[in-house]
């Protein structure tokens, strides 16, 4: 008898902890919630690319007059994340072209309500993209070996420019153009910027520069700046000091040249609305004017504790400085703000890696 | 959820003492059942023994499994048929060091363990050594040290052939012949598993919440694994074990990825031999014991892009390792009080790691060489000491590594002992680490750390009818010069000696055995509360991750299972949590598309023996993830639904 009901006391403890596992089973997963934003005038869309196969890069909104910041705005006005690695974004008219890189596609969202209108699949591994019209544009990409052309109406694939020359995979980063010609630079173990005939997709030439150019601009005078990092010690594509390369548009061919020390690490060249001032990073923020022929022997904005600057963009209106700091790159980064002549304005907490900036 | 978590356990713990109430009585009237000694080998030490049911639980099983579901060890998992690596205590995936039959098998490359790549029917014999406990099986493990070992054949000959089909196409099949003889034995395994692994889920990362499939996540491995055992006649033994396999799998798309077209797809596939030879010797007073053995590890990571010219292959990854190992061993009792244990191990790694497309990668070698030695001291009957010192070699001497151990047995009825041990720990960086192309740092100082471990275990048992063990343990641990890899102003990765982490905690550990008549019951659990906390400095004013718990290590887990037997049918249901994991060093909370949020996970199993004369059949039902959740266990990675699986074993 007394052995009956110890199994019963003993099956009924076993019972009470199975369903209290049972019903704290449930994992908090599934749809999200979705807010309504308009912004009208003056912002900068940044875009936090977010670290690589962890699928989260993010855009943040910011009012510069206001000093107010909205992140993760892609997800709040529209319930789904932006993907892996936020390349580069783009405004064209209500526009904005977002490439995420790793997630193999651009989306396109209202520049003021920040809703989805539309999206562009079917890409390999895109980086930047460049308008040459209102039904035409280029998207360069690491891994194609070759620039995708799309219809940004339509948000359709229409062509492809094959890039693949020789052994070389070509893989092209941005781009800048002067009169129907589209240059763009290859980085990753390439030394060359090539250049596209925008009226017959097809590559016309090519240009070469120190190894692995990172960045392009065009100035007021039509002379395109590029930067290489010069690559690194032990890699097979060669280790060559970085430089600081002027080409000319019309003659394609390199006319100046500041080489830096063995040991720099120069990117991001960036140019003002006049087009008469470049700026880039190399360890600080330098600023040489398109007219200069020495070279600044003081930083523009000094980098005094060691940080390591990410990103950088010039407000095509204000000419105001924008420099994204990643921070230990698994946290939320900062922006920080200055004035055309170099003054800390403001510092914004944004996403994780932030590197891309779009001025509405 | 740590209201949650702790009722359960409370309440687990209630229901125990309560029927411990009631067998007071009994207790009177049945002997006590003397409990067997502690090894004096493991004086002081935390170990966690798997039992050989569980290892034997289901084919499908990979070592993953096993410690995610009976260990408070945390496995980070992609599903199966990938990547799984093992946090320990909170520490890196390197600091967990695995030894199978005694031979090394991290990778000299990454430092870790693939534990997906580990039949669990591949094992015979598991143990983990927790924290400084691990300095007595090997160095470097900062974390806790792992032995997977195979055991001679019992007396007779055994066939025993399984077969499973569960969902997505997945087929199991593993086949085991085994001899016992007086003097000969030996034992072939072969394991085989194919999948194509593509669930369904509802991606709530798309726009309209597409059902997608889970894209290239195929995989399909075969293991075999031979074992020769002879007894010579002067009593030694000599023994042979060989692994070989072969992994082939695809490394599943996120969930965040627009490529529609299946085009893109990477492949990963590895190819191992691990042989290890063994002399043993034991006489009453001196064992000896002597290795020799040998790992080949071929690896080869392709990757095809969609490019204006078609499907090309853009990414061709290939490493090579080729391991040496010898060691010798002594284990001398002077007395019945007093002990002395040494061995030396060496290790030479070769590695060559080239990708073909940049045409970069490194050849390196290094010799590992590690030598210990224990002495073990009875000092009366309920206390006993150790202290140990080793030292490893690596291109340098690291320092040498100290350890000392206590325990006292306070009621040595139940074997109710108190433990206590400090130890420090070097662990070197790996080749990765200091010569991979571009970033390799070969400036690295090893990683350092100082462990203090104590804790209370006893064991109570009543016959073979009822059985009661549980431990509590907490440890302390601080690591310097903790290696992270980290961007710099030269465009890629670098690592470097910068994190400081404090990681502290509790593990509980407790098991049931019940037997009434023909129903036996048995219950275990686990529990951590894991503490990983980086205590390096600010990268600058805006860094927010000090004090923070280190990424994808969860603050609280728990495992318990419950098995019912019954006339040769068997229930077995299984339960694991983790509290959330965080994605950020900054801990943030308030993010929408980096949580991981608490995760609770029930499978179940149900099977019936049948024994006829010529032969034994055992058919199995599984199911997993019991009550269909929809998750993501690592960011962007969906997971799959309910699955089920059905297997079938004969042996003979």
């Amino acid at each position: 008898m007394n052995k009956h009901i110890n199994t019963y006391k003993y099956f009924k403890n076993i019972l009470i902890i199975f369903s209290l596992l049972l019903f704290f089973s449930c994992m908090e997963y599934g749809p999200r919630e979705t807010e309504e934003f308009y912004f009208d005038g003056k912002g900068v869309f940044i875009t936090n690319e977010g670290n690589f196969m962890y699928g989260n890069a993010s855009l943040s909104y910011y009012v510069p007059d206001k000093h107010v910041v909205e992140n993760e705005i892609f997800v709040r006005a529209n319930g789904i994340k932006l993907g892996d690695v936020a390349q580069s974004i783009v405004i064209r008219g209500d526009l904005a072209y977002i490439v995420v890189n790793n997630s193999s596609v651009i989306f396109v969202v209202n520049k003021y309500t920040f809703k989805l209108v539309g999206k562009i699949d079917g890409l390999t591994s895109p980086r930047y993209i460049h308008f040459i019209n209102d039904e035409k544009a280029y998207v360069t990409d690491l891994y194609a070996m070759a620039i995708t052309i799309i219809n940004p109406k339509t948000f359709k694939k229409i062509g492809m420019i094959n890039v693949n020359t020789n052994k070389n995979q070509h893989p092209t980063e941005q781009m800048v153009q002067y009169k129907n010609f589209v240059f763009t630079n290859c980085w990753s173990y390439d030394d060359k910027i090539l250049v596209i005939d925008s009226n017959t997709d097809k590559v016309v030439d090519s240009i070469k520069v120190g190894i692995q150019p990172t960045s392009l601009v065009i100035d007021k005078h039509n002379k395109i700046w590029t930067i290489t990092d010069g690559g690194y010690a032990g890699s097979p594509y060669g280790h060559k000091a970085p430089g600081l390369y002027r080409i000319d548009a019309e003659t394609r061919k390199v006319d100046k040249e500041f080489i830096f020390k063995f040991g720099d690490w120069p990117s991001e060249v960036c140019i003002n609305k006049s087009r008469d001032t470049i700026y880039f990073i190399n360890r600080s923020i330098w600023k040489l004017s398109v007219d200069e022929d020495i070279f600044p022997k003081e930083p523009f904005i000094p980098n005094n504790n060691g940080d390591y600057f990410y990103g950088l963009a010039i407000d095509p209106e204000t000419s105001e400085v924008y420099m994204a700091n990643a921070i230990d790159y698994v946290q939320d980064g900062i922006v920080y703000r200055y004035s055309p002549q170099g003054n800390p304005l403001d510092s914004i907490r944004v996403g994780i890696i932030p590197g891309a900036f779009g001025f509405k | 959820m740590k209201k949650i978590t702790i009722s359960i356990i409370c309440c687990l713990l209630l229901s125990t003492f309560s029927y411990g109430q009631i067998n007071k009585k009994r207790i009177k009237l049945r002997q006590v059942n003397v409990i067997a000694k502690r090894p004096f080998k493991e004086t002081g030490v935390v170990k966690t023994e798997i039992d050989t049911i569980i290892l034997r639980e289901s084919i499908t099983n990979s070592i993953a499994n096993i410690l995610s579901q009976n260990t408070s060890i945390f496995i980070k998992s992609y599903g199966r048929g990938s990547l799984a690596s093992a946090s320990f205590r909170g520490t890196a995936p390197s600091h967990t060091q695995v030894l199978w039959n005694g031979l090394k098998i991290n990778s000299p490359m990454l430092g870790m363990v693939d534990f997906s790549q580990i039949p669990a029917y591949f094992v015979d014999d598991m143990s983990l050594w927790h924290g400084s406990s691990s300095v007595n099986v090997v160095g470097g493990a900062l974390g806790g040290a792992i032995c997977l070992n195979n055991i001679k054949p019992e007396k007779g000959t055994q066939i025993t052939l399984s077969q499973g089909y569960s969902s997505y196409n997945t087929i199991d099949d593993f086949l085991k012949i085994k001899i016992g003889g007086d003097k000969f034995s030996g034992s072939t395994r072969i394991s085989y598993a194919k999948s194509d692994n593509d669930f369904k889920y509802t991606n709530y990362n798309k726009k309209n919440f597409p059902i997608e499939k889970n894209k290239n996540g195929n995989f399909e491995d075969i293991h075999i694994l031979q074992e020769f055992y002879y007894k010579l006649n002067n009593g030694d033994k000599l023994s042979l074990a060989a692994w070989v396999f072969q992994t082939k799998r695809g490394v599943p798309m996120l969930n965040v990825n627009y490529n529609d077209k299946d085009s893109d797809n990477n492949l990963q596939k590895d190819q191992n031999i691990r042989v290890v030879s063994t002399w043993k010797r034991s006489k009453k007073k001196l064992s000896l014991e002597s290795k020799l053995g040998f790992s080949t590890y071929d690896s080869r990571y392709t990757l095809n892009k969609e490019t204006g010219n078609g499907l090309k292959e853009v990414l061709n990854s290939h490493s090579q390792v080729y391991t040496g190992f010898i060691n010798f061993g002594a284990d001398y009792f002077f007395s019945d009080k007093f002990m002395l244990s040494s061995k030396i191990d060496a290790n030479y790694h070769k590695v060559d790691n080239y990708e073909e497309y940049d045409e970069v990668g490194y050849k390196q070698e290094r010799p590992e060489i590690t030598a210990f030695i224990a002495a073990r001291y009875k000092l009366t009957n309920r206390i006993r000491l150790a202290l140990n010192i080793r030292e490893d070699y690596y291109d340098k001497f690291t320092p040498i590594i100290p350890a000392f151990f206590f325990e006292y047995n306070i009621i040595p009825k139940i074997n109710f002992l108190f433990k206590s041990s400090i130890s420090k720990n070097y662990h070197y960086p790996t080749f990765n680490d200091l010569y991979f192309l571009p970033g390799g740092n070969p400036d690295l100082k090893e990683e350092e750390g100082i462990t203090y471990d104590c804790g209370f275990e006893f064991e109570y048992k009543i016959e073979n009818n009822f059985s009661f063990k549980g431990e509590i343990t907490a440890y302390n641990s601080n690591i310097n010069n903790w290696i992270i890899w980290l961007p710099t102003f030269k465009g890629f990765w670098e690592p470097h000696n910068v994190k400081k982490v404090h990681s502290y905690g509790l593990e509980l550990k407790g098991k049931l055995y019940k037997k009434m008549g023909d129903l036996d019951i048995s219950l275990n659990g686990n529990w951590a509360n894991t503490q990983s906390i980086n205590q390096g400095n600010p990268v600058n004013w805006a860094d927010k991750s000090v004090g923070k718990q280190l990424v994808y290590i969860p603050e609280y887990s728990s495992s318990v299972s419950g098995n019912i037997q019954y006339k040769g049918f068997s229930l077995l249901y299984k339960y694991n949590y983790y509290s959330e994991r965080f994605t950020t060093s900054s801990n943030n909370k308030k993010t929408r598309i980096g949580r991981i949020t608490p995760y609770y996970m029930s499978d179940i199993n149900i099977s019936k023996n049948i024994n006829t004369k010529l032969f034994d059949v055992n058919v199995k039902l599984l199911i997993n993830n019991l009550y269909d959740e929809e998750y993501e266990s690592v960011l962007s990675r969906p997971m799959a639904g309910r699955n089920y699986g059905i297997f079938i074993a004969i042996k003979i």
